[in-house]
């Protein structure tokens, strides 16, 4: 194998230069991540606030107006309509007005008063799942310690049986931003980079200007890596433009190694752009490689990276599917330097798998592409 | 003298359709050899396959010394190619894509501006360095695009039918650039479509359906033609067309603009006959005599000669 | 007079699907890829707590702290995938992200619950898996709540008759949707979103591969008018976009077992009007960009945001208030609305004649505009 520096440099340089003169790439490759991160760190929240509630107060007793008042304290319902009227109560449901309907049938305060169980009804909106089983938790707990408090009251014992004292490790305010801003910036640099690159190999052979450079001694690692080195200066620049927004703009904390990050950030670039050149020299016509570039980067990046669903609790197929997925290897680098704090003695087998991406990546590139025409 | 470009036998197929069929010539040092036919001929392939771009599914090709079948990227470094359809960046600068090809081909330093120089003189592009590629007139691109296949100065040279689509004066003026660079002792290969300029090469290649027809100097191919050509000069081109085609001794009757070409065994009997042919059908014929044929003239009543048609 | 040609129109949509079908690697990716999606947001979206990975230091070592640590594990929230003697290990533990919670239970602990004391255990959950380990804790905290209450229960119960302590008894219910199950939810919403993008998508890019290549030109220069032209590019991609939706539908149906209450024709009436939008869309983007390039761009520059406001995978409530009603501008929310409405709640036209209309004019203004436009840039 006969590489040439000069000419690598000279793919390169080739490379930027398009890269300048385009300025919609530029845009994507710059203000788009910024903005997004911006954008969806704002917008995306997984905590569930101003649930919709409706109260179907069927005791009218001090009690029951008490469980109100805790559930409202609690700031995460907001009460709609108290009405006494179960249909009512339940159109409202249906409509899709209320999330969910809270019935405290009449004799609750004598009940809880005797020591007998006092039924306290939720009926939630199941259509969407994922807030329902969420406010049926945040329910479930306000009335919970509700419930704890007041037969302690009875029992005159002042203090309660068995306390969980409840510390958050990491992220202490429990932030969604903390979690998810380092997640974003590995799942759209995944995205965008292999967006990018996927266009570039396919461009050429559309446009003929391949069969020129085919026809000269350029060796084909030469043609992919002179194409991935402007690209990964823009992903470098990227990250570390989401590293200062997330610090400045949501307060994220970054308590580990910068070095750290750029080393992994280096090597997850290189996989992900290689994956893209690679989509691009498998398939040489820029629709289907747009295409398949944005199927194969966006949906398991998002999905299956643990961005916003927890690995642990998908089936077994997906978990294992997850693994290939390097956006989720860099989350877990991401969080970890970011919240953790954590170095190499922690994350090193993120960082095998780092390599091994960035190695794959590249390869499946420099494989898939030939300069031979047929 | 070893040649320069030597094909034994070189074949190549695309499924089913050969494309280049057994082909075989040599190609001097220092030569202007020119490969003429139709579209479909197989010229492109040919071409393709010298320069390392396709692999031959048989036969051998002998480019510089190397072979192209193992030798393909050696190969590469010492021709020069020009492709058929423009394929230079249209989104650089004239001399963003000098500079771009002079990396590849790793010239530098003070070769390189002297080379770069020269290219830009040569194409007359110097006022017009900084402008886009794009930008460019096609006889202007074509020019750029030749110099980015001289940067490196090989001593090979494949241009793809450089001209299609050129303006007559840009043509000529190309050809006077191939004619310096030949002078200066670098093999080219051109292919065309444009009988006039097959009169330019030192030799010829005539090439239908994947076949090699014929071989040899322009002068000598159309000597070669064993038929001679009449121009019959009259007052309705079409009909005298018709009538003349079935005449005994006439091989061939085609229009020529207004007159009518006809090619003839014998010289001497159409001569005496035809005129009245034509008059007893109520046509006049104002003149007749004989034109030198043009290689488009040897070029039919050859393949017509092999039995074939002509391709595309 | 006819504004469209019959004929000339049949042909263009002839020679459009054939180019959309012939390449095996673009017919897998028309219909192929989306079944994929469905499959895979329908396993994989699940943002309950299930056999979490618990930490577990038992300082304490006696039948009440395990009762306790059983209680945990038998509730299906959590599993002990390890243990150890020392906080620091479950720190450890926590730090390789081995475990989303730990619980300590001190020395001491059955000893205080028994004389009818109060005890302490220590929770500590990883918090940069944020959502879940709210969650985590909630669960936790209920479950020890009431093991500590049933504790009490059974102590005072044997030193006389007891005031019972049964507390609050929550019983919760879903609606739609009884087992709580996420991909009921999520299944009709990646119809919506998976058809968005296709249309959308095939649209910008069809047109503009034309452009790029030169055969636009051929075309506009040709007989067929302008009508014709748009049609021909936009009537194909609705046809492989409801043959989308059939097999979305299919595979909702029948693999997943997604109830249908609704009617179909609400179904698709809603479908068309939320084509047309993406069709617009998708031309308007042809009208901007020169290169598939920067076709491909604009159309994901849109389609982020447009996925990400849509209701889809966040509740819109929770997002900023000014940010609520701007959501009302993208079709892709009042197209969720509907399909949801019709799988899950049978809800009719009488429900959501609302989202219907503002879909047909979204859709009708959209694909006017950018047919205006299409023919002022390409005229």
């Amino acid at each position: 194998m006969n590489l040439s520096l000069h000419r690598l440099l000279a793919m390169a340089r080739k490379e930027a230069l398009h890269l300048r003169r385009d300025p919609r790439s530029l845009g994507m490759a710059f203000a788009v991540p910024a903005a997004m991160i911006i954008f969806f760190g704002y917008v995306i929240s997984f905590d569930v606030n101003n649930i919709r509630l409706a109260v179907l107060d069927g005791d009218r007793s001090q009690r029951s107006r008490e469980l109100v008042d805790a559930l409202l304290a609690a700031g995460r319902f907001s009460i709609v309509q108290r009405t006494d009227n179960r249909h009512e109560a339940e159109r409202l449901l249906d409509r899709g007005s209320v999330r969910m309907v809270i019935t405290i049938p009449p004799g609750f305060q004598k009940n809880l008063a005797a020591g007998e169980p006092a039924p306290v009804q939720a009926l939630v909106d199941g259509a969407d799942a994922n807030t329902a089983a969420i406010a049926l938790n945040y329910a479930g707990s306000i009335v919970s310690n509700f419930s704890a408090r007041v037969t302690l009251q009875a029992s005159q014992r002042s203090a309660r049986p068995v306390d969980a004292a409840s510390r958050v490790w990491y992220n202490e305010t429990l932030e969604s931003s903390n979690m998810i801003v380092p997640g974003l910036v590995a799942v759209i640099m995944m995205i965008i980079a292999a967006m990018l690159t996927a266009l570039t190999i396919a461009r050429e052979w559309e446009r003929g200007t391949m069969e020129q450079l085919a026809a000269t001694p350029v060796h084909r690692v030469e043609v992919i890596l002179g194409k991935l080195l402007p690209y990964l200066g823009i992903g470098l620049v990227d990250v570390t433009a989401a590293v200062l927004i997330g610090m400045v703009v949501f307060d994220v904390p970054f308590r580990g190694n910068p070095l750290l990050l750029l080393g992994m950030t280096t090597l997850f670039l290189i996989g992900t752009l290689g994956l893209g050149i690679f989509i691009s020299a498998a398939f040489k016509s820029q629709l289907l490689a747009t295409q398949t570039a944005l199927l194969a980067t966006y949906l398991p990046s998002l999905i299956l990276s643990g961005l916003m669903f927890d690995i642990a609790g998908m089936p077994l197929v997906l978990r294992v599917l997850s693994n290939v997925v390097p956006a989720k290897y860099f989350i877990v680098v991401l969080r970890g330097i970011f919240l953790k704090g954590v170095g190499l003695e922690v994350l090193w087998a993120q960082g095998v798998a780092m390599i091994a991406f960035a190695v794959v990546g590249l390869g499946l590139a420099v494989l898939s592409f030939r300069k031979e025409l047929a | 003298m070893k040649p320069a470009v030597e094909v034994r036998e070189l074949t190549r197929t695309f499924g089913t359709f050969t494309a280049v069929d057994r082909v075989t010539f040599d190609v001097r040092e220092g030569e202007i050899f020119g490969f003429l036919g139709p579209n479909g001929a197989g010229k492109t392939t040919t071409i393709k396959m010298l320069a390392g771009l396709l692999a031959p599914a048989s036969g051998t090709g002998i480019v510089a010394g190397l072979d192209i079948r193992t030798q393909a990227e050696r190969v590469k470094q010492l021709i020069g190619y020009m492709s058929q359809l423009f394929s230079l960046y249209a989104d650089l600068t004239v001399e963003e894509n000098i500079a771009f090809f002079a990396g590849l081909y790793e010239v530098k330093g003070p070769r390189l501006v002297e080379r770069r120089d020269w290219v830009l003189e040569m194409a007359g592009l110097t006022q017009h360095r900084r402008r886009m590629t794009g930008e460019l007139s096609l006889g202007w691109k074509q020019r750029l695009a030749l110099g980015c296949a001289v940067l490196h100065q090989p001593p090979i040279l494949f241009l793809d039918e450089p001209t299609s689509g050129v303006d007559p004066l840009s043509r000529r003026n190309f050809w006077d650039l191939i004619y310096t660079l030949a002078a200066q002792g670098t093999t080219i290969f051109v292919s065309t479509h444009y009988m006039e300029e097959a009169e330019y090469c030192h030799r010829l290649a005539l090439m239908n359906r994947g076949r090699l027809i014929a071989l040899d100097r322009p002068a000598a191919l159309r000597a070669q033609m064993p038929a001679t050509i009449l121009e019959v000069a009259t007052d309705n081109g079409p009909l005298a067309t018709q009538a003349l085609l079935g005449a005994p001794g006439v091989i061939e009757s085609a229009m020529f603009g207004r007159a009518v070409h006809v090619v003839v065994e014998d010289r001497g009997h159409a001569l005496r006959t035809l005129p009245g042919l034509l008059e007893s059908r109520g046509l006049e014929c104002r003149e007749i005599r004989e034109v030198p044929p043009s290689l488009e003239d040897v070029f039919v009543s050859l393949v017509r000669r092999e039995g074939g048609a002509v391709a595309g | 007079m006819s504004l469209v040609s019959r004929d000339r129109l049949l042909q263009m949509i002839r020679k459009e699907l054939k180019q959309m079908l012939r390449d095996p690697r673009s017919r897998r990716m028309l219909f192929v890829a989306p079944v994929m999606q469905l499959l895979m947001f329908g396993y994989a979206v699940n943002t309950d707590v299930r056999n979490a990975e618990m930490f577990v230091v038992d300082r304490d070592r006696t039948a009440q702290s395990r009762q306790l640590i059983d209680a945990l594990t038998a509730s299906g929230h959590f599993r002990v995938t390890a243990s150890g003697e020392r906080p620091a290990e479950l720190i450890n533990a926590l730090d390789h992200g081995r475990v989303l919670i730990g619980i300590e239970i001190p020395a001491g602990f059955s000893a205080s619950i028994d004389a009818g004391r109060h005890a302490e255990v220590q929770l500590l959950v990883d918090g940069s898996r944020a959502n879940t380990a709210n969650v985590a804790l909630g669960y936790a905290t209920q479950i020890i709540n009431r093991f500590g209450l049933e504790h009490r229960t059974a102590l005072l119960a044997r030193s006389g008759p007891a005031p019972e302590l049964a507390g609050v008894d929550f019983r919760s219910r879903a609606w739609y949707n009884p087992n709580l199950e996420s991909r009921v939810y999520n299944v009709p919403a990646v119809m919506g979103t998976i058809m968005m993008m296709m249309s959308l998508l095939l649209t910008s890019l069809a047109v503009v591969r034309e452009r790029e290549i030169g055969t636009l030109e051929q075309l506009m220069v040709s007989p067929l008018k302008p009508a014709e032209l748009i049609l021909g590019k936009t009537l194909p991609v609705a046809i492989v976009a409801f043959i989308q939706l059939l097999l979305i539908m299919a595979v909702a149906l029948f693999w997943f077992g997604i109830p249908f209450r609704g009617s179909l024709v609400v179904l698709f009436a809603a479908s068309f009007c939320f084509t047309l939008s993406g069709l617009g869309v998708g031309l308007f983007i042809s009208t901007v960009s020169n290169t598939q390039q920067e076709a491909f761009m604009s159309m994901f520059f849109f389609l982020l945001p447009a996925i990400m406001l849509s209701g889809f995978m966040f509740a819109i409530e929770s997002m900023p208030g000014p940010l609520q009603p701007i959501t009302l501008l993208n079709p892709l929310r009042h197209y969720l609305v509907v399909v949801r409405g019709v799988f899950l709640k049978g809800a009719g036209w009488s429900i959501l004649w609302p989202e219907i209309l503002t879909l047909l004019l979204f859709g009708i203004v959209l694909l006017a505009l950018s047919m205006k436009r299409f023919r002022k840039t390409s005229a």
